[in-house]
């Protein structure tokens, strides 16, 4: 399963029971709209950073970072990509 | 001699053949109704007692019954007026509370007029007594615990009947339906007041109550000049019309109990086409306190529409506007509403149980008792009183004041939900966590991201709800028809 597809399904079963993965669009916005509120994005942030091996003191997090699907997605590629740059310095 | 029952014999003398009341398709003439209550009258003297005690008649919508209330009121007799559908106990427990020895039923006549079920009751020793001048005592319909009396003086029936008459155009030649059970307070207009004008009340048959066609044919065929009704009434009477054949006769269209959903509304001009509208506010406490002229509102688009106001006070009703700190609101603002009427009772029957809702505060024109209604209201700078929900269904979800009501209607905005209710239960976290239960419209595939952009677009984030359930089943209501929010649940453990 590709990333952005994983973080959907994560969403869904945390938060969103009812719903099939094709309903939730990439760029829906979770925040905005109270499907993850601002304790919930903690269990949001801790999911993501274990799961993708994002040490918590390297980055600096935004709620905004969790917004949507896409949001995740690009936070995580974002971060692989300055760790690339590190291994290459 | 009882001013509710003078008028009714006077007709009954004057004009005996004109219909008092119109049941399963037939007139019951006022002569012939003042007579079964004649009739009526004997069999309680006979009984025994105090001719002027006071009786309980579970509230049946037959005839019969009403011929036995004319027959108690007659002599003066108080009447406990219940639900027919009370249990045996609680209908005891509330008759011996009210320090009531009978209760009293009319039996249809079969083989004879007149015929009376008696059952005694041992009145609790410590009861209070009925005060002087009681007609009806009323109970309130609260969902817990054993409902609370309320003693309406004759006097307050009085002016409300006289009110009612004038400013729906009642009279002798005027049908006003009866949809409302006997016992809600809704029948002093349906009944008490068409019988005092000399009108014809049209009785729904209870068998057929939730038969929109049954309904609109018995409308029609008797020429109904007044409805008054719960939304359940109007959504029956609207389901299945057909455009053509609109209910001309009726001219006034009373609409209570609670708010109608826009889309409803926008309905009724076309079923009504000759009617004004009239959104009516009261209670059993208090009866009717504020009205609005609806008319022109209703042809608002529905998608946008929000509830009605409640409207402004009813002549000789003075309102009130309590602040969070207690004091009246002098302008514009949220508070809760106190009312006082010149219809309402003093009291419940006991005096303990209505001591924080019946309360003596002065205005300017010096001091008086008022109804703390319960009800949140927002007034606006040119006066007219807006319904924000029950001061009990205000909750504190993280420091954010929030009606459930408000958020339910936000709900009920969308095209697609047809019905909605919104709870709160315990949170660790937060300590209120903010629930909603939704009935999208049939064949609609409505889920819940679409309700949520449709929350965030309206309602602070704290009062967007953190779970939302959409569903196709009907939701939990009490006997009313309102929201049952006790019997709704945490919403994350229904299935989807």
């Amino acid at each position: 399963m590709n990333r952005p597809a994983e973080i959907k399904r994560f969403l869904i079963s945390e938060f969103l029971p009812d719903l099939s993965a094709d309903q939730l669009d990439p760029d829906y916005d979770l925040l905005a709209t109270g499907v993850i509120d601002s304790l919930q994005v903690v269990r949001v942030v801790n999911w993501v950073t274990t799961r993708y091996g994002v040490p918590l003191d390297q980055v600096e997090i935004t709620p905004g970072d969790f917004r949507s699907v896409n949001a995740i997605d690009a936070f995580v590629t974002a971060f692989e990509e300055t760790r690339s740059h590190h291994v290459h310095a | 001699m009882s001013p509710l029952t003078a008028a009714f014999d006077d007709r009954a003398r004057r004009t005996p053949e004109a219909p008092a009341l119109i049941w399963r398709g037939t007139a019951v003439p006022y002569g012939e109704l003042g007579a079964l209550a004649g009739v009526f009258q004997e069999r309680l003297r006979h009984l025994g007692g105090d001719r002027a005690a006071p009786v309980c008649v579970p509230a049946r919508r037959t005839p019969e019954t009403l011929a036995l209330l004319v027959a108690a009121l007659r002599d003066g007799r108080p009447v406990l007026l219940p639900s027919a559908e009370l249990g045996a106990d609680t209908l005891r427990e509330l008759t011996a509370g009210a320090g009531i020895d009978r209760v009293l039923t009319a039996e249809p006549s079969y083989d004879g007029p007149g015929g009376l079920g008696v059952e005694t009751v041992v009145p609790r020793a410590d009861a209070p007594a009925v005060p002087e001048g009681t007609g009806l005592l009323l109970t309130t319909s609260g969902s817990t615990g054993t409902p609370k009396v309320v003693p309406l003086p004759l006097d307050a029936v009085g002016r409300f009947t006289a009110w009612a008459a004038e400013h729906f155009g009642l009279g002798p030649d005027t049908a006003v339906l009866n949809y409302a059970p006997l016992n809600f307070d809704l029948c002093l207009l349906e009944v008490w007041s068409t019988l005092a004008a000399g009108g014809r009340v049209v009785l729904v048959d209870p068998d057929r109550a939730t038969d929109g066609a049954h309904l609109r044919e018995l409308i029609s065929a008797h020429d109904v000049h007044l409805v008054q009704g719960v939304p359940l009434l109007y959504r029956l009477l609207a389901e299945g019309a057909d455009p053509a054949e609109p209910l001309k006769s009726v001219r006034h269209v009373v609409l209570t109990g609670d708010a109608v959903p826009p889309r409803l509304l926008a309905r009724l001009p076309g079923l009504f086409p000759d009617a004004s509208f009239a959104n009516v506010y009261g209670c059993t406490e208090t009866n009717d306190s504020l009205i609005l002229d609806a008319g022109p509102l209703l042809p608002a688009d529905p998608e946008t529409a929000g509830p009605l106001p409640l409207g402004r006070p009813l002549p000789g009703v003075r309102a009130l506007v309590l602040g969070e700190d207690g004091r009246p609101l002098e302008g514009p603002g949220t508070g809760e509403l106190l009312v006082h009427t010149p219809f309402q009772a003093h009291g419940y029957l006991d005096p303990a149980r209505g001591a924080d809702r019946f309360v003596r505060r002065a205005d300017a024109d010096g001091p008086r008792v008022w109804f703390r209604s319960g009800d949140l209201v927002r007034r606006t700078a040119d006066g007219t009183l807006h319904l924000v929900g029950r001061t009990d269904f205000q909750v504190k979800v993280r420091g954010l004041r929030i009606s459930l009501e408000e958020v339910e209607q936000t709900l009920l905005a969308h095209p697609e939900v047809a019905d909605a209710v919104v709870v709160t239960v315990p949170d660790e976290a937060a300590g209120k966590r903010l629930q909603a239960l939704v009935r999208r419209v049939p064949g609609s595939a409505l889920h819940v991201l679409a309700l949520r952009e449709h929350c965030a677009r309206r309602l602070a984030r704290t009062a967007i709800p953190s779970d939302i359930r959409v569903t196709d089943a009907a939701l939990p209501k009490g006997p009313t028809g309102k929201n049952d929010r006790a019997a709704v649940g945490d919403v994350r453990r229904l299935k989807g």
